[in-house]
Parts: structure tokens; C-alpha cells; sequence
């Protein structure tokens, strides 16, 4: 039946609620059966919780998970200050997915380099989840992740100890300054992934972090010989719609919601910079 | 086309050509013409080539005093063209310490009131060609002939009901003033709905601002209307809700009036803006008229330095509080 | 089928029609003309050129409640609203109709399609009004817009002689027609008198421009063209292409309803994120994001500049920053005092 209303959410129940750091909570949710639906890493979902209104989120479970979807939620605005109030049982509305996602299949035989700072972990956790499920398709795994302080890692356990024990994985942690007990990297991301001195051959980047983090990892990566056609970047924008319609959150004539959210560098680069 | 006053215009250029290249100045408000006789719109003069654009005839209606809000931003100082309305717009945003004195040149233009392009039409029974001004009256010339009105029959009616033609505050008066004129009574209409049941009061606010489109060119035209951020945009909490419904209407509008008792010049700047033709001076208007009443008369942008009724704290305030 | 009605008689065809559901056509509200339903008595004005506000609320309203919700306890229902009722559009311009076409474009044939949307338009009958004489702000001419023609209407009419010339186009116009019955006497033997409508012109040169555009996102002509806007909507809420939304909430914890209703590139919180960064932070941003979507964007994706030359932007921006001068600005332009 083609005549159904996208606006229209379908219910979701939230199964239940992990603190990941003071300010972000990660929310398991569930459809009526199941997924609510099929996705890829690197779509998005709106969720909503009325009266408050809807957002839009990253999924941050692999959709190898058939579980349930997770969202990694920073409480920074309406939407997400409720979902932080939600309870295990309650329910909320969904709906989506949204997005292009990860050009996973183009990626396929390389190696890859995901960047992340914070809560931009989020969307990368989606599709680092869905290569080591499909392991054999892709070539070695880097993932560099840094915060504020060790207490604003994400997925900390998951990161440090499933990650790590991937075959052919390495993880680099860092974060902005000394603390008690740190006995990884200190520094910014950029400069870590400076310090790692990555190789471009064969390589694709994916990075998301804060605007000002993903600028110099930016610059980082074209020092390092990265073209922009090997880093992958994936935004951020208010939306309404999801679909391209409501008007907000295009760059040019691309719409995040709809045409991105991910994008190389090279897409980018030939687009108005209004992100 | 609209006959320009061409001695004045050459007056106007001198003075403001001799503060902007001579330096002290940076930028220039004024206007220029737009697509059509009976248009005019904001010049941002910074050079002797936009000064030649600079126009003043009877269409310079819009507010520039107001886009010193900005302007004051990226210039260290600027000069502004101001009529009475501009000036009393340049008082309020003084008296909101929304622009300092300093930072600010006014070149004041007496105001023989502006001209009604609708009113032009209904008078020449067609768009007129262009207009030549006489003292006092206006030539209106269509394919069919001319014909000649009263001046004062085809002005805006928030100019024929303007009090304060000349400008209050100016650093150079550039032409002679209007002095003391005749207005239709402003309050006429407040005074007409003041006789009004409430429950027909209510019904023709109703009526009248179920149009609104809620575009907040009201707002964004309006000299006392310059907080950073509105009420209207205030997420926590939310006072204005964004759904197009009477109580909605009633909510921006009758706070956006409140928020002018005693801060509003009667510029009529927010009616003039609005693209359905919402009375909003009206209510502009009742609330200067209880002020008047009873605080004694106040002309708000009037004076800089008079205290605005409403915004002066006395320990020994004679009314208490709680009273009716 | 071709059906002729003295104007005299119009209201009794009116009331005919509205049977049908409500009947959307020009009214005179105090001092604007206003598409309004039609009620016994009222005011209306088919000698308009434009209504102040184009008809496009009646595709996309501005405001929709599409779902009710209602919480209890931890439990969320989410009930749609009910169907929409059919309507008839009557005495649109074509201008109204080609930009209809526009947003149709968006709407119903960009993917995913927009149910609300598309509901709408398929239950409103349209009958489309020829231009006899046009508004001093009109520039239609500059467009390929034929004000003799509308695209997409289901019935065509002109006013003439006193009469009401009416021709059905789609089935759904001969339906409206066949609904009218004998108020409307056999018009097989009238023609639609052909009248060229001499719009202003702005000799603009549109052709090309989208392309031009494609590089001048950083162009100087931003730094200027913005400074006049107030920052309001206006622009955006009299344009017929103009079609952005938002969606809100209203209600309390157990039960409410949410409703999109008309937003606008020019406010400040429309990209707005939830930790206050603003891709389009100011003035010039949002001046050039409006005027680069009707000039470039949308002709990138759809093929066709947004914008018909209906002429509202000229009569009601209160600072007289318009589309015209846009495109003047950016050298589309051969400009003429008049």
C-alpha cells in the first residue's frame, strides 16, 4: 500500500537504557515485531516522544543486529532531553530509515580508518559493527576514538575489548589531556591521527567528530596524502521531513536527510559549505 | 515616473557626500528607487557612485533607522537619512541602548508625509503613468488625462495621521521644516472600537488576525522590536506555539503590543508591512492611548531623554501595584 | 465540454458546487483579496488579478494536524487523521497552477511521494480563471507562463461579455460541470476570445542563469543583496513555489495531535541544530539560500527556475527586496527605470 504518510511514526518500545558518559545515554528499541525495519549503516531514524516532538538521530547498531536498534543520544536539545527522561517499557514513535548510508560495497577490499571524537562514534559504530561482521571484505581496520576525558568515551568496554580482539584490528585511543588512570594516548584526534602516520594506499577514511574536530582531521588526512575521494564524512543538520521536502537541511541542491547524510570529501568539496 | 525633488535631492548629496568621502563616515542609509515610480527601497551608500542613486521623494516610507542594528556592526560609524518617524525610531533605539549616539550621524528630512500607491490608483482609476507634485496637491497622469488631488487625500494614512513630521533628533536638519500639521485623529478608530461590546471586540480581532500568516514582518519592520531573541522563538518554554490558530494569532500580537506600551513611536511601520492588511496600529495605538491616560501624555521616540512611562521605577509610585 | 453562466448567476453555481465539498475562491477580506471557502453572502472578487496570499494552502495547508497521539503510561498510540474531504479550487491564475506544477514536482513525483500532499490534489477540482487584465506587479511575460492557459486545471474559464465561458479538461471537470447542472447552459458554440496579456517585463535573462549560478555560491553580489532584508517571511509565505514545513507537537502527556505546518528559509530557527549551531547563521546566508533554491537548486533538480512571475514578492516585501532584483543582481538583467 503506497498511501501511507511518511510523517506518520510507527510505535517503539525502548527495551532498555545504558549510561554511556554524563551527558549521552544509549537507547535499545524495538518495532512492534522486531525491527521496525531494514536499514544500513549510516541511515538515520527521526524519533519522537510526544508532546516534545520528533529528532533525528544516527543508528548506532549494525544492522547485523537483529535485535533491536540502538541509538547513542547526547542530551543537547528537546527531543533528546526527553529520550534521557525515557524508561525501559515505554514507548516511543519511530521512523525511517533515512539516508544513503555507507557506500559499503565500494569499500569492500579496502583497508579502512574510522576517526571519531565523542559522540560521533555513534554513526561509525553502525558500520564498524557491519565489516566485522563481514570480516572477509575488507582489509585492515584502524579506528582511532578520543574525547574530552576518558568518563566521555562511548561503548567504552565494547571499544577496548570486542574492537581491540577483531582480527586484524587496531584501536587508538586518546583523549584531550592527562587524567588519573589514562594510560592511552593524550591529545586531539587530529594530531593523534597525525602522530599514527596513516598510509593512504588502499585506505578509506570515515570520520565523525565536532565540526572543529572533523576540520583538522581533515587537514590531517590531506598532509598524510589522503585524496578526497578516500575520506567519508557523514553530517549532522536539524531536519523535519526526513524525505527531502520540509526544506532545511540541503547543501546546494543535495539534501542531507535524503542525497547524505555520508559523503567523501570529494562530494563536499563541490558543495556549498552550509554544514 | 515620479517627479523627484531635485534641488532637495542635490542638497541631501552634498551634505551626506561631504561626511562620507570626507571620511567621518563609513556608510550611508538611505534610499533609493526600486523597480517601479512608486517604489523606493534601502540604499547602503559607501561610495560617490551609490550616493548617485540616493533618492528623496514621496515613497521613501521604509524605516532605515532600524537596519543600524546590523549596520553598527560591521561600521564604526554611519549616517542615516531620517524623517520624524525615523527619528523617533532612532530615540527608541537609543533609549533600549540598542545603538550609541556617537556611532551615528542623523541628516534629518522634514516629512511631508508619504504617498499611498493604492490610494494613487483608486484616485487615478488606474496605475497612474507617474505624478508631478504641486504645492499641496498631486497631477496623477494616465493614458486617459491627468488629474489633479488633494496631496493629503492620497497619502498613507499613517502620514496623514502623523503628528511629528519633523525629525526629533538630527545632527544637520537638511531641509526646512514641515512644522506644526493638521493629522487626522489617530485615536479615531481605537475610540470607535472602544464603544464596542467585548464580545464584538473579540470577534473583529478574531476576523482580522485569522489572516495573519504569522511572517513576523510586523516584528522585523518594528523599532521596539529589537530584542536579540524574541518570545516568539524561545524553545524553554515555549510560549509561542507555532500552529495557526486564534489563540495563537491573539498570543503574538497582543504580546508583541504589550512589549510596545510606551516604547511604540507609531511609526505604523508593522501595518505598513503587513502583506494581508492586519490593523495592527490599532492596537498599538490603544495602548498608547491608555498611556496617555494614565500616565499623562508621553510620545514615545519623542525626546530621548524623557522617562518612558512604563520602564521608570519610583519607590514613592503613587499607584499601588495590585489596584485597577 | 464547454458550458457558458451569466455572472449573475455565478453565486447560485457557487452554492452548487459547494455541495461538493468546500469551494476555495477569491474573497474580498477587508482590504485583500484572500482564497477563502465560499459561504452564502460572500464577498468574492473574480476581477482580482492576484490574491494577496497564493492558493497553494489548499495542497499544503498551513497548518495539517496529521496524527493525534495519545500516551498512557508507558504505552504511546498514534491514530492518523481522518481522510481528506474533497474541494474545489475555483478562479486560480494559471501563474497559481504552473507553480502548482512546481511543487507537484516535490511532492508527488520526487521520491518518496507525500501522501498528505498528493490526497489533497487528487480530491480538488480545479477551475482555472484566464487573465483578462494584469497587475502592475505581474511579470509572467518574462516566464514561459501563458495566461490564457493552466496547466493541469480540470476546467478552464474565461470571463467574458458578462459570461462565464467554461471548458472541462479532465473528467474530473466535466464531472464539476455535469454536478452544476442546468445552471450552466450548452457553451459549444462560444470560443475562449483570445487576449494577449502584456505583463511587465523585465527583459530578464533567465536562460543560462541556473548554470551561472552553479559557481557563485561565494559571489560579492551576497555581500550587498542581503543588507535591505528584514529577516521576515513574507516573501516566502505569498510565493506559490515556496513549500518548506516544520513539524510540531501540541498537547500535554497523555494526548495530543501533531500538525506541519508552513516554515521559512528566512528565520534564523529554521536550521537551527539542538547545541545552537546554525549552518545559515545570518541575513546573507538566508537571502542567498531562498533566492540560490528558486534560481539554481531547484532548476538543478527540477529543470525549471521556481518562479512564475505572479508578482507577490514585488507588491509585498516591505522593503521591496525582491526576486526581480535578484536576478538583476546576478546579471540577469537588462535594467529599466519605470
Amino acid at each position: 500500500m503506497s498511501s501511507v504518510n511518511v510523517l506518520l511514526p510507527q510505535q517503539a518500545t525502548i527495551l532498555d537504557i545504558t549510561e554511556e558518559t554524563p551527558d549521552i545515554k544509549t537507547l535499545r528499541v524495538v518495532g512492534k515485531e522486531g525491527l521496525p525495519f531494514d536499514f544500513m549503516p549510516g541511515q538515520c531514524a527521526m524519533l519522537s516522544i510526544p508532546p516534545v516532538g520528533e529528532a533525528i538521530f544516527s543508528i548506532t547498531s549494525s544492522p547485523t543486529c537483529r535485535e533491536c536498534l540502538e541509538f547513542s543520544i547526547k542530551d543537547v536539545g528537546k527531543v533528546s532531553s526527553a529520550l534521557h527522561s525515557v524508561v525501559p517499557g515505554q514507548q516511543i514513535g519511530i521512523r525511517g530509515p533515512y539516508g544513503n548510508g555507507f557506500p559499503v560495497d565500494e569499500m569492500k577490499g579496502k583497508d579502512l580508518l574510522f576517526i571519531g571524537g565523542g559522540i560521533g562514534l555513534a554513526p561509525l559504530r553502525s558500520l564498524i559493527g557491519y565489516c566485522f561482521a563481514h570480516r572477509e571484505d575488507y582489509g585492515k581496520i584502524d579506528i582511532v576514538y578520543g574525547a574530552r576525558s576518558p568518563a566521555d568515551l562511548i561503548r567504552k568496554s565494547e571499544v577496548q575489548e570486542s574492537w581491540a580482539e577483531e582480527p586484524d584490528t587496531d584501536v587508538h585511543l586518546t583523549v584531550d589531556a592527562e587524567f588519573p588512570g589514562w594510560d592511552k594516548n593524550v591529545g586531539f584526534v587530529p594530531t593523534y591521527v597525525s602522530d599514527l602516520g596513516f598510509k593512504p594506499e588502499n585506505k578509506i577514511a570515515i570520520t565523525c567528530g565536532p565540526p572543529i574536530m572533523i576540520k583538522f582531521v581533515l587537514q590531517a588526512l590531506e598532509k598524510l596524502n589522503f585524496t578526497p575521494d578516500q575520506v567519508i564524512t557523514t553530517l549532522e543538520m536539524r531536519m523535519k521531513c526526513g524525505v527531502g521536502k520540509c526544506g532545511r537541511c540541503n547543501l546546494g541542491p543535495v539534501y542531507v536527510c535524503k542525497d547524505g547524510p555520508v559523503f567523501t570529501l570529494e562530494e563536499l568539496n563541490a558543495l556549498p559549505a552550509e554544514y | 515616473m515620479a517627479e523627484r525633488n531635485l534641488d532637495s535631492v542635490k542638497k541631501i548629496r552634498e551634505a551626506v557626500s561631504q561626511d562620507l568621502l570626507g571620511g567621518r563616515i563609513s556608510q550611508v542609509l538611505g534610499w533609493e528607487k526600486g523597480h517601479y515610480w512608486w517604489q523606493s527601497r534601502p540604499l547602503f551608500a559607501r561610495s560617490e557612485a551609490d550616493l548617485e542613486k540616493l533618492t528623496w521623494d514621496s515613497f521613501c516610507v521604509i524605516n532605515l533607522s532600524r537596519y543600524l542594528l546590523e549596520e553598527l556592526k560591521d561600521h564604526e560609524k554611519v549616517g542615516v537619512l531620517v524623517k520624524g518617524c525615523d527619528a523617533r525610531a532612532f530615540n527608541r533605539l537609543l533609549q533600549d541602548n540598542m545603538v550609541k549616539r556617537e556611532q551615528v550621524i542623523l541628516y534629518g528630512l522634514p516629512c511631508p508625509g508619504m504617498l499611498d500607491y493604492n490610494r494613487l490608483c483608486e484616485e487615478a482609476g488606474a496605475v497612474p503613468d507617474g505624478i508631478v507634485e504641486n504645492n499641496g496637491t498631486v497631477v496623477l497622469k494616465t493614458d486617459g488625462g491627468e488629474k489633479e488631488v488633494q496631496r493629503e487625500d492620497i497619502m498613507l494614512d499613517k502620514c496623514r495621521e502623523c503628528v511629528y513630521p519633523d525629525p526629533a533628533a538630527y545632527d544637520q536638519m537638511l531641509l526646512s521644516p514641515q512644522g506644526e500639521r493638521e493629522a487626522a485623529e489617530r485615536f479615531k478608530p481605537v475610540e470607535e472600537l472602544e464603544e464596542l461590546p467585548a464580545d464584538e471586540r473579540f470577534a473583529y480581532w478574531e476576523k482580522e488576525l485569522s489572516r495573519c500568516l504569522r511572517c513576523y514582518a510586523c516584528r522585523q519592520a518594528c523599532p521596539f522590536c529589537s530584542c536579540r531573541e524574541c518570545f516568539v522563538e524561545q524553545e524553554n518554554p515555549r510560549w509561542q506555539g507555532r500552529a495557526y490558530q486564534p489563540s495563537e494569532n491573539f498570543m503574538f500580537h497582543l504580546v508583541r503590543a504589550y512589549h510596545g506600551t510606551g516604547r511604540c513611536i507609531d511609526c505604523g511601520e508593522c501595518e505598513r508591512s503587513c502583506p494581508v492588511d492586519i490593523p495592527l496600529q490599532e492596537l498599538n495605538r490603544k495602548l498608547i492611548k491608555d498611556i496617555n491616560e494614565l500616565y499623562g501624555d508621553y510620545e514615545a521616540g519623542l525626546d530621548a531623554e524623557a522617562e518612558p512611562p512604563l520602564l521608570t521605577y519610583r519607590p514613592d509610585d503613587p499607584a499601588a501595584f495590585s489596584e485597577k | 465540454m464547454k458550458k457558458i453562466i451569466a455572472r449573475e448567476k455565478l453565486p447560485e453555481l457557487w452554492k452548487s458546487l459547494s455541495e461538493l465539498g468546500p469551494l476555495f475562491l477569491p474573497v474580498q477580506e477587508g482590504p485583500v483579496v484572500l482564497f477563502q471557502p465560499w459561504q452564502e453572502g460572500a464577498e468574492t472578487n473574480l476581477d482580482t488579478t492576484n490574491t494577496a496570499v497564493p492558493p497553494k494552502d489548499l495542497f499544503l495547508p498551513r497548518e495539517e494536524t496529521y496524527m493525534q497521539y495519545r500516551c498512557k503510561g508507558k504505552e504511546l498510540e498514534v491514530i492518523p487523521a481522518e481522510e481528506v474531504k474533497p474541494a474545489v479550487l475555483f478562479g486560480v491564475h494559471p501563474c497559481d497552477l504552473y507553480a502548482v506544477e512546481m511543487l507537484d514536482k516535490v511532492y508527488m513525483e520526487q521520491d518518496p511521494p507525500d501522501e498528505l500532499y498528493k490526497k489533497r490534489r487528487e480530491n480538488t477540482t480545479i477551475v482555472a480563471l484566464s487573465c483578462a487584465s494584469p497587475d502592475p506587479f505581474c511579470f509572467c511575460n518574462d516566464f514561459d507562463v501563458n495566461p490564457a492557459e493552466a496547466p493541469g486545471t480540470d476546467v478552464m474559464a474565461q470571463l467574458k461579455n458578462g459570461s462565464v465561458l467554461l471548458e472541462a479538461k479532465t473528467d474530473k471537470g466535466k464531472a464539476l460541470l455535469e454536478q452544476a447542472g442546468d445552471l450552466l447552459e450548452d457553451g459549444s458554440g462560444e470560443e475562449f476570445a483570445r487576449r494577449e496579456v502584456k505583463t511587465a517585463d523585465f527583459n530578464l535573462k533567465l536562460d543560462g542563469l541556473p548554470e551561472d549560478l552553479k559557481n557563485r555560491f561565494e559571489d560579492p553580489v551576497w555581500d550587498e543583496l542581503f543588507k535591505s532584508c528584514l529577516g521576515c517571511g513574507v516573501c516566502t509565505y505569498v510565493c506559490p513555489t515556496c513549500y518548506c514545513f516544520d513539524v510540531e507537537d501540541f498537547g500535554h502527556e497523555a494526548g495530543g495531535e501533531r500538525f506541519r505546518c508552513w516554515d521559512s528559509c528566512m528565520y534564523g530557527h529554521f536550521t537551527e541544530m539542538a547545541g545552537g549551531h546554525n549552518p545559515r547563521p545570518g541575513r546573507k546566508e538566508r537571502v542567498r539560500q531562498r533566492f540560490m533554491h528558486k534560481l539554481r537548486y531547484y532548476p538543478e533538480t527540477f529543470g525549471q527556475i521556481a518562479c512564475v512571475g505572479c508578482g507577490r514578492c514585488l507588491r509585498s516585501c516591505p522593503v521591496n527586496l525582491d526576486i526581480v532584483q535578484a536576478i538583476q543582481a546576478l546579471g540577469g538583467e537588462t535594467v529599466e527605470q519605470r
